[in-house]
């Protein structure tokens, strides 16, 4: 492992921290009922990451700089001896940022990379940031990859991960699986949760939220309990079924099927009429030619389809390393790393 | 909500209006006024503020809007009003300070009014939001099924009138729509150095309007934000508040220096045009060529040209005219005493 080399020559364990400060204001707040996340109870959770890095050994913090200075905000009111440094990047106020961010701090060799967005956030994050894990703290109730988690907790689990306590590793990291678009044999994009054909040409406001459009669902796991697309196979008993034995699940939806009422958006619970569920397995590419139409990754419309053209959807296990908060605390604890000597 | 090719072609056409509007306002607010600038000089004396680059907000709101909503615009009206349906003439000659101009001369670009339109714009900054509240308030009393819609900046954002607004809008639930058009800069104060709040959007939470943050440079997702706010404020849902972030790609007036532009931010917000965004997504989806948007800008300039002709033709209005269609005429004495 890369270690962050100190001023005095000593290796000091990092973590890399990404807010996006755009998450949270979406048209879900109009179109359903998303919570409103404000900048200012990021920079709250920031502050209380912080807090429990320094806490519990973690010397260097490397931060995505942002226009709103949400990092800088976070460390106006709080007092830590960890060092928290911003990679050098120019600033585009765009999802480039976080790819470039994550591939900069990944470089420098940070143990974790802690992440405070949604799941459109992590999905530009794990483009970048290689085999770095991810500490995931969601900002909003549309999300399935990261864990609506007390960022102090989360912070706790990340210095425990960061400090290389003996078992969390082994026992609170998993490799994520992802879903990956290709053109011919080029990757264009990545999921990390699900994909939708959706009947629509563009990207215009990202979500999507009528169900009548959505041709098919492809789900990186059978997840359950969850809202968004990914919700559609949740509450799904074929689902479950098929899902026994797969990997992922490819589900093909249209008039004539099963109606299952699922919630694809906070609180706008509408029924969804699934034709079939398919089991996908890893690497099995799966062609759209659904065209026109658009394919939202992870809710939000992304990659345009235009007439006349298709791509592939492959399930893949080279997805992000993701820590598991509880998980990452329980083996923390069972090594003594938050005992102290009075 | 249907985004056909039909809809976004005359969004794409209106944008280009609005552009090829502004871009000739501007060659000849400049008649007469150089080489040594004098703001006093030329066929258009006084400020000028111009909407290119903003256009996307304008024409992806107002796409939703009928003839008898009420809008308020502010001291950058010309996009608003040009989506909102006006007569390009009357409105090119009020520009000149013609008498055939919307308000016979008087008001100047920045005082476009227009009845017809239920259209009213001002430099008082956010001195039209709350006359659009006010203009709900009569909609709802009066059971229309109308939406009174705010065009204002992010600086207006942090007067008191739009949190009055927001306050009451939401109070009596009333059918408003607040466009908030983040350009980042208010005159040349940067947002981060006068907004606590990193976007306006989460101003909404407090007085419990729902509120969304939108691409200001890409017309498909203003028009796809506004569209759900209009249609909530036309069921009597009550009111929204949208953010649109986008740039102006002139100086906040003519002549402005830009001396506050860090270097190299007008070439990368002009990357994202929302006029070639939208052409590059129509061409994609083989709704637009090359001979198309050719026809479009070639239409456009010669419906501006004739707009220029007959504004240069217009008389000025006469000096006895001066304190006509000043002041409200009373109707009857008792009128007359409530007035005063």
């Amino acid at each position: 492992m890369i270690m962050i080399p100190a001023a005095g020559g000593t290796m000091q364990p990092a973590v890399g921290l990404i807010a996006n400060p755009a998450s949270g204001k979406d048209i879900r707040r109009l179109i359903a009922h998303g919570s409103v996340f404000d900048n200012n109870e990021k920079a709250n959770i920031i502050r209380r990451v912080l807090q429990a890095l320094d806490a519990f050994g973690v010397k260097q913090v490397l931060a995505m700089p942002d226009l709103y200075g949400l990092v800088l905000r976070a460390l106006e009111d709080t007092q830590v001896g960890l060092r928290v440094e911003f990679v050098n990047i120019s600033v585009t106020n765009t999802a480039a940022d976080s790819r470039l961010a994550a591939a900069v701090m990944a470089q420098a060799g940070v143990r974790c990379i802690v992440t405070v967005g949604g799941d459109g956030t992590n999905r530009v994050v794990a483009q970048g940031c290689g085999d770095v894990p991810l500490v995931p703290i969601s900002t909003g109730t549309n999300n399935v990859f990261p864990s609506l988690v007390e960022s102090t907790l989360a912070g706790m689990a990340a210095a425990a991960v960061a400090c290389d306590v003996e078992p969390v590793w082994d026992r609170a990291v998993r490799q994520a699986r992802r879903l990956e678009i290709v053109r011919g044999n080029t990757l264009v994009e990545t999921a990390l949760v699900d994909v939708v054909v959706y009947d629509e040409r563009f990207v215009a406001t990202r979500a999507i939220w009528d169900a009548d459009k959505m041709r098919a669902l492809f789900l990186t796991a059978p997840y359950r309990g969850t809202i968004g697309a990914s919700a559609i196979a949740a509450y799904l008993p074929q689902a479950e079924e098929v899902a026994r034995d797969a990997a992922g699940l490819y589900v093909e939806l249209g008039p004539g099927g099963t109606h299952v009422m699922a919630p694809i958006a906070p609180g706008l619970i509408v029924p969804v009429s699934v034709r079939v569920v398919h089991p996908l397995e890893l690497e099995q590419t799966i062609p759209v030619t659904y065209a026109p139409s658009i394919l939202a990754l992870d809710g939000e419309r992304e990659v345009p389809v235009p007439p006349g053209t298709s791509v592939g959807v492959r399930l893949s296990s080279h997805g992000p390393y993701v820590v598991d908060v509880q998980a990452a605390l329980q083996a923390a604890v069972k090594a003594g790393f938050f005992i102290r000597k009075p | 909500m249907a985004l056909s090719r039909e809809t976004l072609l005359g969004l794409y056409e209106m944008m280009v209006k609005i552009r090829t509007f502004e871009e000739r306002v501007a060659e000849i607010y400049y008649e007469g006024k150089q080489p040594v600038f004098n703001i006093a000089a030329g066929p258009v004396p006084g400020e000028m503020h111009l909407y290119s680059g903003q256009e996307a907000v304008a024409a992806g709101v107002c796409a939703h809007l009928r003839p008898d909503d009420p809008v308020t615009s502010t001291h950058r009206p010309h996009g608003h009003l040009i989506a909102k349906g006006v007569d390009l003439k009357r409105m090119m000659a009020e520009i000149f300070g013609k008498e055939t101009g919307l308000c016979h001369g008087k008001g100047g670009h920045m005082h476009l009014f227009d009845p017809e339109l239920h259209f009213g714009c001002g430099g008082i900054v956010g001195g039209g939001i709350p006359h659009a509240v006010g203009a709900a308030l009569a909609i709802k009393k009066r059971g229309e099924d109308r939406v009174a819609v705010s065009f204002f900046g992010e600086g207006a954002a942090n007067i008191g009138a739009f949190h009055e607004s927001l306050n009451l809008a939401a109070l009596w639930k009333l059918p408003a729509v607040f466009i908030v058009e983040d350009n980042l800069y208010a005159i040349s104060v940067p947002k981060t150095a006068s907004t606590a709040v990193r976007s306006n959007a989460e101003r909404g939470a407090a007085y419990g309007i729902p509120a969304v943050q939108v691409d200001g440079q890409d017309v498909v997702a203003v028009y796809e934000a506004a569209g759900e706010a209009v249609e909530r404020a036309r069921r009597g849902e009550g009111p929204t508040l949208i953010e649109a972030v986008c740039y102006r790609f002139r100086g906040h007036f003519e002549g402005d220096p830009e001396h506050y532009l860090p270097e190299g931010t007008k070439e990368q917000w002009k990357q994202r045009d929302p006029i070639a965004l939208l052409a590059k997504q129509l061409k994609d989806q083989g709704w637009l060529t090359d001979e198309d948007a050719q026809a479009i800008e070639e239409r456009m300039t010669a419906l501006i040209a004739e707009a220029e002709a007959f504004a240069r033709e217009s008389a000025y209005p006469p000096p006895e005219a001066a304190l006509t269609d000043v002041f409200v005429q009373a109707e009857s004495p008792r009128e007359e005493q409530s007035h005063g």
